[in-house]
């Protein structure tokens, strides 16, 4: 649904955002991460025409979102941290204002998404009498008109209370689960994306340091839990035999890059360790997020990481070890 | 397609308080002039010669009318045209509609004749309230105008009406330019107060330099020679060269200043 070709954006001498290309394809909830002025904001408004690449190309739906602007938003509708409105206007009459930007829209069609979204009740009152939830339940209402195939969501829980960060995050389930949209959300809140999204890309000072599926991030890193009688005696051992490149926690190993488990336990074995538990360890987004934050290449400087690539999420150094275990 | 996103902007225009400030304006500012005249004989009896009655309708609301053209008019349209696109741009409207498949230069377009209907329209109130208020208050007899130095015409009723409405039909031209100048600087990354100080900057400087003695083999040159001459259809005998002069000076003055603000606004970025 959406294609960006190396796009570089420069503000005066800023960069913003550096070669970064990715994928978003059709039928996924895409979360685009990174903290504050990582370059999200300017990314999402490079897809939709608002701001102008420095260098690179932008594809929304098939479309050159340069040159060919109405093909390529025709089915967008999007969403931003704090949405806003006409707010002398009722919630009806900015319906008709928006879409009317994209194609004629038929009351109908109106009704149909107010009801959707549960504002028909206050739709004909003027928008600041509107509460925090119901302006951002008319964000979804415009987004929805008049039928978009893709969602592009730029911080959509900002500011929103628990109960309205609930509300917004089952609203996008319901949009991919029941209109069958493809959906990218740009936020910093780890959680939110690790219960939402199927796929996601890592932005730090407009550099992409990651791109992949979900569970493609939970795994990278290659950390075991292991339980032996001495942890630090079988973890010394492992460092000596250059199968480990981290340890911590009295019972988490982080494999160097190559070594599969089984290997692990075949050296084990082989030495005679009594080993009680060995067992592949998911990481949090979190803990992906903040060990990607660690690496050499999220500072600037020569990207370290390709898109896609798992190996290259492993931290680079092992943190201090623990219990004892020097590493070589 | 395009009438309908033309009546959504003129619903956002006309949805606004702000939008009715100048209309207001009109209506007691000129209600005070005309309330003046009546009742302050020292005034009144300016326009009252030896047997002749000169404090008609007609006279009193073109008296009324040069003034607040002159100055109000300016005013209002500059606070509208500069809010136009740099208010939306701050609210954060603005990019909630280049999220859809509009193009910048279409928007601007709707925009911009959505300010140039509003723009008429105060040319409207401006003169129907002069001459409502003139005519509530002064008999309808014929017109007598004097701008020392500048004009001095005297018409029968029918002609008289004629000239006010002909005037009136011509200042829309100054109208647009006023408002077409704050709508460049409202296409510009500034404040919609900055666009609206501009545009006044830049019409009264212009005046301050067209006044200046010195500079009076220049006068061609300033937008203050050519948009006040609306005055000319209030002279005996129209110089309809000067006024066709003036008139595609102003129509050229308009295209570069939406040629300039569309071009800057298709170069921006667009941001929160």
């Amino acid at each position: 649904m959406i294609e960006l070709q190396h796009v570089t954006k420069r503000f005066g001498g800023r960069l913003a955002v550096d070669d970064v290309s990715l994928r978003v394809p059709a039928g996924e909830i895409y979360g685009l991460l990174g903290h504050n002025g990582a370059g999200k904001s300017t990314v999402i408004g490079m897809m939709l025409g608002q701001v102008w690449p420095t260098r690179g190309h932008v594809r929304v739906s098939g479309f050159d979102i340069a040159t060919q602007r109405r093909q390529a938003l025709r089915n967008v509708g999007a969403i931003f941290e704090t949405p806003a409105f006409y707010d002398y206007l009722s919630g009806w009459r900015n319906l008709q204002i928006l879409s009317a930007y994209t194609a004629p829209t038929p009351p109908e069609r109106l009704r149909e998404v107010t009801d959707w979204v549960g504002l028909s009740a206050r739709i004909r009152s003027k928008v600041r009498t509107y509460s925090h939830g119901m302006r951002a339940r008319l964000a979804i209402a415009q987004a929805l008109l008049p039928a978009p195939r893709l969602l592009i969501l730029d911080e959509p829980g900002e500011g929103l209370d628990p109960e309205g960060i609930h509300e917004m995050r089952q609203t996008i389930l319901r949009l991919h689960r029941e209109l069958g949209l493809t959906l990218l959300l740009s936020s910093h809140l780890l959680g939110e994306v690790e219960q939402l999204c199927t796929r996601i890309s890592v932005l730090n000072q407009g550099r992409l340091l990651f791109e992949g599926p979900l569970p493609q991030a939970r795994a990278a890193g290659n950390w075991v839990r292991l339980r032996t009688a001495s942890f630090p005696d079988t973890t010394r051992r492992l460092f000596e035999a250059r199968l480990i490149i981290a340890a911590g926690d009295g019972h988490r190993v982080q494999l160097a890059p190559g070594v599969p488990a089984d290997e692990l336990v075949r050296r084990l074995v082989q030495w005679e360790v009594a080993v009680f538990e060995v067992a592949p360890e998911k990481q949090t987004l979190e803990q992906f997020y903040l060990n990607l934050m660690k690496q050499p290449s999220a500072s600037p400087g020569p990207a370290a990481v390709a898109p896609g690539d798992p190996a290259g999420c492993l931290p680079p150094e092992p943190p201090p070890p623990e219990d004892g275990t020097p590493p070589l | 397609m395009f009438r309908l996103q033309l009546r959504n902007e003129l619903w956002k225009l006309f949805g606004k308080k702000r939008t009715y400030i100048g209309f207001a304006m009109f209506l007691a500012a000129e209600l005070a002039i005309v309330l003046i005249f009546r009742y302050n004989d020292s005034a009144r009896h300016q326009l009252t010669a030896p047997g002749v009655e000169f404090a008609s309708s007609l006279t009193c609301a073109t008296i009324i009318t040069l003034p607040v053209a002159f100055i109000l008019l300016p005013l209002y349209l500059a606070l509208v045209g500069g809010d136009l696109v740099a208010k939306e741009a701050e609210d954060g409207t603005l990019r909630m509609i280049l999220a859809r498949p509009i193009s910048r230069v279409r928007l601007l377009g709707l925009k911009w004749l959505a300010g140039v209907l509003f723009a008429a329209t105060q040319v409207v109130a401006l003169g129907g309230f002069a001459l409502l208020f003139a005519a509530l208050w002064f008999p309808w007899q014929g017109m007598f105008i004097v701008v020392p130095g500048e004009l001095m015409a005297v018409f029968d009723a029918a002609t008289g009406l004629q000239r006010y409405l002909g005037a009136h039909l011509v200042m829309i031209s100054k109208a647009t330019t006023l408002i077409s100048l704050a709508f460049m600087f409202s296409c510009f990354n500034i404040k919609p107060a900055a666009a609206t100080i501009l545009a006044l900057s830049v019409i009264f400087t212009d005046h301050i330099l067209r006044h200046i003695p010195y500079f009076a083999d220049l006068k061609h040159w300033f937008i203050t020679y050519h948009i006040n001459v609306w005055q000319y259809v209030l002279t005996p005998s129209i110089p309809w060269w000067r006024l066709g002069e003036s008139l595609s000076i102003l129509l050229a003055f308009n295209i570069t200043f939406l040629v300039v603000g569309v071009t800057v606004f298709q170069l921006r970025d667009i941001k929160s």
